[in-house]
């Protein structure tokens, strides 16, 4: 009897310490607290890459390998991004057919705004990116909406955020609205989940990862990931927007690439760029 | 001190006992080092690497069966698509295992389904794990 008495002491013991193991905080509406995720981010980075300063995480990869910033400092001589910027403004201020324009739809008349997006729009109870309310402008003004991922979406976005740089990213989630809260929490959950053929999660590349080969590329830390967004891409040859480089990284995972704009995707941005709330928009950039 | 030894006794061999070769962790094993066709066994009895879609594709190679295999991959597709978790290359293994199946090469559209239906279970099973263990990575 008092064998099994002990035996029943010591399985409580284990079956407690497993309990405390398993009841992870910050995966449920209840628990989750995006300020402390903020700063277990930031402190992860801070313990691996003991030499980076904060603020130099918009520079992506930059800002932890010596080598490849060396390559991107010759670059950014001559940005890339130069004349699709200039192209955004000429598109920015060409008036649509009814005599308005994107100046009308904005804050502030869409200067210096970038670091407010994404946003939680509770009326319409979804995350709002710059991108759709650069295409809901021109629809309620009677334009076709325009492609997401290239072209003038990505000008006329670069403008936008050239006109924001170094503005300070101040994403919000309103306190006591669960909406917003279920969002963020679904865009971490996305991000820190395996996926695909390969069963890769984001942040299996971009935070244990970070730094790291694949094949001939370094995996860039997931600090600042939005800041620098729409991005000049060498690969591309052309500037993109941060939904074109979601889709190429889910599909990377061999998973079946969700649509740029996917509610998903709204809450997905709407994390990572709370992750850097406090550094400084830097975009447009430009990357390998 | 009895108490103590059978306090520690648990705690040291129980995790020790739950981390024995599971049968996934066997299959996996096996069918890594020999591919399907072998056979391996495992707590006393024998067991095949092969996979549950390799052996339902083991019917006759006729139209029929073709067809049926390919509408139960599709439907398994669907499923895992429902939740998120749709792989990239299964669309494209579908529409080769019809084009097998119109050319009349019944066994071709039979492997390929299967394969393709492999692809669905898996990525629902990585569905499943990844309910419970995402949170698994994020930084504390």
């Amino acid at each position: 009897m008092k064998i099994i008495k002990n035996i029943t002491i010591g399985l409580s013991l284990l079956m407690s310490t497993q309990l405390v193991f398993s009841a992870q905080p910050g995966t449920t509406l209840a628990s989750v607290n995006p300020e402390a995720d903020r700063m277990a981010l930031q402190q992860f980075f801070k313990k691996r890459f003991p030499d980076a300063e904060l603020a130099d995480y918009v520079n992506g990869i930059y800002a932890v390998d010596a080598d490849s910033r060396t390559q991107w400092e010759d670059l950014e001589s001559f940005p890339p991004y130069e004349f699709d910027v200039e192209e955004g403004e000429r598109l920015f201020k060409t008036a649509f057919a009814n005599g308005k324009g994107y100046a009308d739809c904005f804050e502030k008349g869409g200067i210096g705004i970038r670091q407010n997006f994404p946003y939680w729009d509770k009326k319409a109870g979804t995350v709002k990116t710059l991108e759709q309310e650069i295409n809901e402008c021109r629809e309620s003004n009677g334009e076709k909406p325009l492609k997401w991922g290239k072209g003038p979406i990505a000008q006329i976005s670069a403008y936008m955020a050239w006109t924001s740089r170094d503005n300070v990213f101040d994403i919000k989630i309103p306190e006591g609205d669960e909406g917003a809260l279920a969002a963020y929490l679904d865009g971490k959950k996305f991000f820190y989940t395996k996926r695909g053929q390969l069963n890769l999660s984001c942040a299996n590349c971009h935070v244990q990862g970070s730094n790291v080969r694949i094949r001939a590329d370094l995996a860039s830390p997931s600090l600042g990931h939005t800041s620098h967004f729409p991005v000049f891409r060498s690969k591309w040859g052309e500037l993109g927007t941060l939904h074109r480089r979601y889709k190429g990284c889910h599909k990377d995972s061999r998973s079946q690439p969700l649509g740029m704009q996917h509610e998903t995707f709204r809450n997905l941005e709407y994390f990572q760029t709370y992750m850097s709330n406090g550094l400084v928009v830097n975009g447009p950039g430009s990357r390998k | 001190m009895k108490k103590l030894i059978a306090i520690v006794a648990t705690v040291v061999f129980l995790p020790a006992a739950a981390m024995a070769e599971t049968f996934d962790d066997a299959f996996d094993m096996n069918r890594a080092m020999h591919g399907k066709g072998y056979t391996f066994t495992w707590s006393g009895k024998q067991y095949s690497t092969d996979h549950l879609e390799e052996v339902e594709a083991r019917v006759a190679a006729t139209k029929e069966n073709a067809e049926d295999l390919i509408a139960k991959a599709k439907a398994k597709n669907a499923e895992v698509a429902n939740v998120g978790f749709e792989w990239k290359l299964t669309k494209g293994i579908l529409k080769d295992a019809e084009a097998a199946m119109v050319s009349g090469d019944y066994r071709k559209a039979l492997d390929l389904a299967a394969q393709a239906k492999y692809h669905a279970r898996i990525g629902l099973e990585q569905h499943a794990y990844a309910e419970n263990n995402w949170h698994l990575s994020v930084p504390q």
